[in-house]
């Protein structure tokens, strides 16, 4: 099996002004073999306690490490033909490259209205393409958590494809937690297809690796559809991460709320770029966005873009982006209380992200990731719970 | 405790206090008065340590100690403490913490270890109850969707849990209701004792009424004009400050 054989993304593809790709330009992108037992053995002693309520899969190296039956699809499902790959849009080439590439697929299906809680583990040892299905049927319910955790301190590529089809009137909340290792390539493609109403929440925070990039396709095809998209990103070092989120509202009365906070540190870049397209279709549509960047460090750069495509009268659009530096007001509110400046620094930072964080509806990950954050804002988690 | 000598401060390229002077002893209230724009906020953000207040001259001892040479974290570690006249809205990070940390900061610089999580429950109730505040706020964000008022108590709780040696209070009487004024001066009245300071900044005399001075000074053009006791306050509420000013030039 090989690559596509056609160039990856640049910088002169519309949406990949802010993606750096650098360290894949030479990738082979081969996938590499499914772990060894004692890989395995050793990986399973490294991943974060389970969350009560929720069944567990373990995704290494886009091979599912589970004896569970019915969740695995080996193989690759149907592809561009090699004839059109040429054509293929830049946005869709990972995704492609996924399709191609892919050794096992994880499917997650939820029957008639059942509910069910799923935490799915991403580990990337080597190179993968690791593939998440999902499937909820009329009033079904799904809280899936899916965590990329950070074990490899090697290079490791990553590009992830998630598609989830939510069926009338069913919920999803896609909590994506994407705190990889420090030499880390991620990639991922997200397309989700929301039926007549349904309900998709997005919680996604992201920190850790080199270069991370978001592609994500939403089609609010059904009436009455709503997406909440909550995103937060934290850069550090010469870490890039960068979204780009493509809504469309294609049916009456579809309703979307975006809101991503970013933070680029050091010298790295963060980016988001949110793209909604509110088609004649779709009357009573109904779009709001929050994009903010704060900018803390002096070489760090910060790129919020808003997008509104707007073919019907009869629509409720809002966009607000921001890039900014810590207000200064409140960092001298906390230094004029003894509160030390890095100490102070890091609540502000923690104050900005939080807004996003309080969307993690399962406490238990929650909690989690407030600890896990420690690390980049000394203070975060006494400033949530008082402690 | 504190003794400022020929203060000089720009904010901006605008010369603001211009060679001003002032003695505020230990267990002494004085309040600073004066029309505005006469630099009574500049006065204050100065002592804090605020930046863009840039001082060109003069001279500020604070309990022995130069506090124009300590960062701003550093002078209220020590005991300073700058009562907004605008206290901000931080959401995300909750009052509770915040009251922690900043007492924390200070145990630390005296050499005391953190304060016992009962302990300091136990104290910030004690203090709500005279702030007739609802415990119901250590749980919100600093300041977050207060009323003006409501803000003004939690400075002055920030105030009592903290125990300062020198409080600035920066027009904490603004947007206050008679009912809200009495209970901030009540908090504010506690904390008088005869190891520590109050400076109040103040454009009005009501906030006297019920914080009795020990000496007011009138602050105009950058520099203090004129001194006296309680009784000064009441002549400038009858006969305003144009007189002063006038006399001054």
């Amino acid at each position: 099996m090989s690559a596509l054989p056609v160039s990856l993304p640049t910088p002169r593809d519309e949406n990949w002004k802010y993606a750096n790709l650098r360290g894949l330009s030479r990738a082979r992108f081969d996938p590499s073999p499914p772990p060894s037992a004692e890989t395995l053995a050793r990986v399973t002693a490294a991943l974060p306690a389970p969350i009560d309520g929720f069944e567990r899969f373990v995704i290494i190296d886009g091979f599912i490490a589970s004896d569970a039956s019915g969740v695995k699809q080996s193989g690759n499902p149907p592809t561009t033909s090699s004839s059109t790959i040429g054509t293929i849009e830049a946005d869709r080439y990972f995704l492609e490259l996924n399709r191609r590439l892919r050794s096992e697929t994880l499917r997650l299906e939820v029957a008639r209205h059942q509910k069910r809680a799923v935490e799915v583990i991403v580990v990337s040892l080597g190179t993968s393409h690791p593939a998440i299905e999902v499937a909820l049927s009329e009033g079904a319910e799904l809280s899936l958590i899916e965590r990329h955790v950070p074990i490899s301190t090697d290079t490791v590529i990553t590009n992830l494809a998630v598609s989830a089809i939510v069926g009338p009137h069913a919920r999803l909340e896609l909590s994506r937690i994407a705190q990889t290792g420090a030499k880390t390539q991620h990639v991922e493609t997200i397309e989700l297809h929301l039926a007549e109403g349904s309900t998709t929440k997005v919680i996604q925070l992201t920190t850790g690796g080199a270069v991370s990039r978001t592609t994500a396709f939403v089609d609010h095809a059904g009436r009455e559809s709503t997406l909440e998209w909550h995103a937060a990103a934290l850069g550090e070092g010469t870490q890039s991460h960068d979204a780009y989120v493509r809504v469309a509202h294609s049916a009456p009365g579809a309703k979307t709320l975006q809101q991503f906070r970013g933070i680029a540190s050091g010298r790295s870049r963060v980016s988001f770029n949110g793209h909604m397209r509110v088609d004649a279709t779709s009357p009573n549509a109904q779009s709001d966005q929050s994009l903010k960047c704060l900018l803390a460090g002096p070489e760090a750069e910060a790129d919020v873009r808003p997008q509104l495509e707007i073919y019907t009268d009869a629509v409720k659009a809002s966009h607000g982006a921001t890039v900014g530096k810590l207000d200064p007001d409140m960092l001298f509110y906390l230094l004029s209380r003894g509160i030390p400046e890095e100490s102070a620094s890091s609540l502000l930072k923690w104050a900005f992200v939080s807004d996003v964080i309080r969307r993690l509806s399962t406490p238990a990950l929650r909690a989690d990731i407030e600890h896990s954050l420690e690390r980049v804002l000394p203070g975060a988690v006494a400033a949530r719970s008082g402690t | 405790m504190l003794s400022i000598k020929d203060l000089r401060t720009t904010v901006g390229n605008r010369k603001v206090l211009d060679g001003l002077s002032l003695q505020v002893p230990a267990g002494e209230v004085h309040a600073i008065m004066g029309p505005n724009g006469s630099g009574k906020s500049t006065l204050a953000y100065t002592l804090a340590g605020r930046p863009g207040y840039e001082v060109t001259g003069g001279s500020v001892s604070y309990r022995g100690q130069d506090l124009l040479a300590l960062e701003p974290e550093a002078r209220a570690q020590r005991g300073l403490f700058l009562g907004f006249q605008y206290p901000v809205e931080i959401p995300g990070v909750n009052n509770v913490y915040l009251l922690k940390a900043a007492l924390n900061a200070a145990r630390k610089q005296r050499g005391l270890p953190e304060v016992d999580a009962f302990e300091f429950l136990t104290l910030v109730r004690e203090k709500m109850k005279i702030m007739q505040m609802d415990e119901s706020f250590l749980s919100r964000g600093v300041n977050e969707g207060f009323s003006g008022g409501e803000k003004k108590r939690n400075e002055i709780l920030q105030m009592l849990v903290l125990e300062p040696s020198l409080a600035l209070l920066d027009e904490t009487d603004s947007g206050l209701d008679i009912d809200a004024l009495k209970v901030v001066a009540n908090g504010v009245n506690t904390l008088r004792s005869p190891e520590r300071a109050i400076v109040l900044v103040t454009h009005y005399q009501r906030l006297l009424d019920y914080i009795k001075p020990d000496r007011v000074h009138v602050l105009a053009r950058g520099k203090i004009i004129r001194s006296g006791g309680p009784e000064l306050a009441q002549e400038l509420e009858a006969r305003g400050y144009d007189w002063l000013l006038t006399d001054a030039a």
